[in-house]
């Protein structure tokens, strides 16, 4: 099987619906995966977001003081942490009035991986090298 | 009719906005319809805003999506919960949930 790379792209905002959240945990859980796996089979999923996925990953969220569930902030750091591949669309962030410096990192907790804002044809060759992509 | 219209998506329900005929048209931007009242496209600001004069927005879903209270367009007014329940008792015949 060698590597399998899955594109997971969130092109809807969080929050209100379930589905942009389920494709940073399914995201998340490649490494769960690699568990079931022979030697040599990996699975490299790559988290794109475009469109108004870009909205909702804004630094400062406080969704556990208001609502009592984990944010979307807390979720990136997490992809972070595992040494995810994250691609926002640059065209989207500037279309929206988004500085590149609002996403979150997760420096201190001493992830390596930093969100990566890219052109939209960064996020177009992840989908084309992709085995399988999933739209969220 | 006295109309409050709640908005809980971004680009989604305006067309059906546009064919809502009301009175007094009142809206309230929530969830996801908060970027309504908070992000601008490609540097302008939603046409829904030019709908009617009385918008509101709910703080706490501002805040729990990173935005700031000082983000949000100065013609929209920021309430609670509570300031909803009022809203929906006092100054509307009707609600509606795009």
């Amino acid at each position: 099987m060698g590597d399998v790379k899955v594109a997971m792209i969130v092109q809807k905002p969080q929050y209100k619906g379930e589905t942009s959240r389920l494709a940073i945990t399914h995201a998340i859980s490649y490494q769960t995966v690699e568990i079931l796996l022979e030697d040599g089979e990996t699975v490299t999923p790559k988290l794109c977001f475009i469109g108004e996925g870009v909205l909702g990953l804004q630094k400062g969220q406080n969704a556990m003081e208001l609502y009592g569930i984990t944010s979307t902030e807390s979720h990136m750091k997490n992809t972070l942490l595992v040494d995810l591949d994250v691609l926002v669309c640059k065209e989207d962030l500037d279309k929206y009035g988004i500085p590149e410096d609002a996403m979150p990192n997760a420096d201190e907790m001493g992830a390596d991986k930093t969100i990566q804002v890219v052109p939209f044809a960064e996020i177009q060759k992840a989908i084309e090298e992709a085995n399988h992509v999933m739209f969220f | 009719m006295k109309l409050g219209v709640f908005v809980s998506d971004f680009n989604l329900t305006v067309d059906t906005l546009d064919r809502l005929k009301a009175e007094k048209l009142g809206i309230i931007l929530v969830q996801n319809g908060v970027y309504h009242a908070t992000t601008k496209v490609s540097g302008k600001a939603s046409s829904l805003l030019d709908k009617t004069q009385n918008l509101y927005v709910l703080s706490d879903d501002v805040q729990i999506r990173g935005l700031k209270v000082e983000d949000v367009d100065k013609r929209v007014k920021v309430v609670n919960y509570s300031d909803i329940v009022d809203l929906m008792f006092n100054d509307y015949d009707k609600t509606a949930w795009l």
